[in-house]
């Protein structure tokens, strides 16, 4: 039962986006009074979730597009950006993954 | 593995000290998020793990994460690590030190550290300048880079911190960028499982003097100049030497057993109290 619950979950993808929906989804939250506005976030997200807002603060102007692959929270020098997991999807780093040459437990 | 939301709980004293004094984009943050993310992921208690800081942008860190904590003295970190490991050896102790303050003040403790092998995680957070007197050279600055006190460039060589800890005798020597952070977190994981000196340079920048002064861009563009110009050690060795040119090479140095400082000491210790016998 749960198998094929899994797989319907996989199907509903939103008709008016063409790629098929990430298979882990993200939820994005900045912290305005944390974050300085260094724009790493901006620059180097992989799946190009944020843009710049007014006050040179990153917005979360995409979060479909979101992985949940946590290249902004590793790498957010003021810990102002935090991804959760859309609840039923698999986390980012699977266990058993060599990662700086250490197996993940 | 802990959310960020748990990790910032748990390790940060986000009540009182945040936002942090480090500047936009700078890659000390990066470090300590590594930090915590590798304490996490190996388990430890936090009131078994002990962080030691000397001075500069990088001393700041021990002010912001709740461990036992200790912000010493210019250069002098690992001296008061040693003093440390020997009264409590069964904390894991961090000694986190910027260039400067692990090569030029403290360069002595630094290798004099590395030779005794006792088991402590150093880490060098290395952007090649004094960021915060405001960038003069430091010791690892390249050859013919400004600095506030080279304006016609700097003519020393720069020190390769990785080769120095290797000839002193430690037990674990690996380098990685604040790029790969995820790299630099399983090196960080590896030196706190480490039974001896561990040392991870972990190559940053700084933007706000050294990048201002050589024209290099925002933390952006050094972020991204880190993560074109470094090579893993496995493809360094295939490159030729010219191609290597301002290259950085990541990976694991040394990974070696050496007999740990404390264990032998603890042994001492028995032979004096049972008379010189054992």
């Amino acid at each position: 039962m749960q198998a094929g619950e899994e797989s319907q979950v996989v199907e509903e993808a939103p008709p008016e986006t063409t790629k098929p929906r990430p298979k882990r989804r993200g939820r994005v939250t900045v912290f305005d009074n944390w974050c300085k506005g260094c724009g790493l976030c901006v620059a180097f997200c992989p799946r190009k979730v944020f843009e710049l807002g007014p006050e040179g603060h990153p917005v979360v102007a995409h979060e479909e597009r979101c992985t949940a692959c946590n290249w902004c929270v590793y790498h957010c020098p003021d810990f102002a950006i935090v991804v959760e997991l859309v609840e039923g999807d698999e986390p980012a780093r699977k266990t058993g993954q060599s990662v700086g040459g250490r197996v993940r437990r | 593995m802990a959310t960020q939301r748990q990790l910032i709980y748990d390790y940060l004293r986000h009540k009182k000290k945040f936002p942090n004094i480090w500047c936009a984009g700078c890659g000390i943050g990066i470090v300590m998020g590594a930090i915590i993310r590798a304490v996490d992921e190996l388990g430890y208690d936090k009131n078994q793990v002990a962080m030691i800081s000397g001075i500069g942008c990088s001393g700041r860190m021990p002010v912001y994460l709740d461990f036992y904590t200790m912000h010493t003295t210019h250069g002098r970190a690992l001296s008061f690590a040693t003093g440390l490991k020997l009264a409590r050896p069964e904390l894991k102790i961090i000694v986190v030190m910027g260039d400067g303050d692990a090569l030029a003040i403290g360069g002595n403790h630094f290798i004099h550290t590395a030779r005794r092998n006792i088991d402590l995680t150093a880490i060098v957070i290395n952007n090649a300048t004094y960021g915060m007197t405001g960038g003069q050279y430091s010791p690892t600055t390249p050859q013919h880079m400004l600095a506030t006190t080279a304006p016609y460039g700097n003519i020393e060589q720069d020190f390769p911190i990785c080769e120095l800890a290797q000839v002193c005798g430690a037990a674990f020597v690996a380098r990685s960028t604040v790029y790969h952070v995820e790299e630099l977190q399983g090196y960080i994981e590896q030196g706190l499982e480490k039974k001896g000196f561990a040392l991870i340079e972990a190559v940053s920048y700084c933007h706000t003097t050294y990048g201002r002064l050589n024209r290099l861009g925002s933390a952006v563009d050094m972020m991204r100049a880190l993560k074109e110009n470094s090579v893993t050690r496995q493809t360094a060795e295939k490159l030729p030497p010219e191609e290597l040119q301002g290259k950085i090479v990541r990976g694991i140095f040394v990974d070696r057993e050496v007999p740990e400082y404390t264990q032998l000491y603890q042994k001492i210790i028995e032979r004096a109290q049972s008379g010189g016998k054992a």
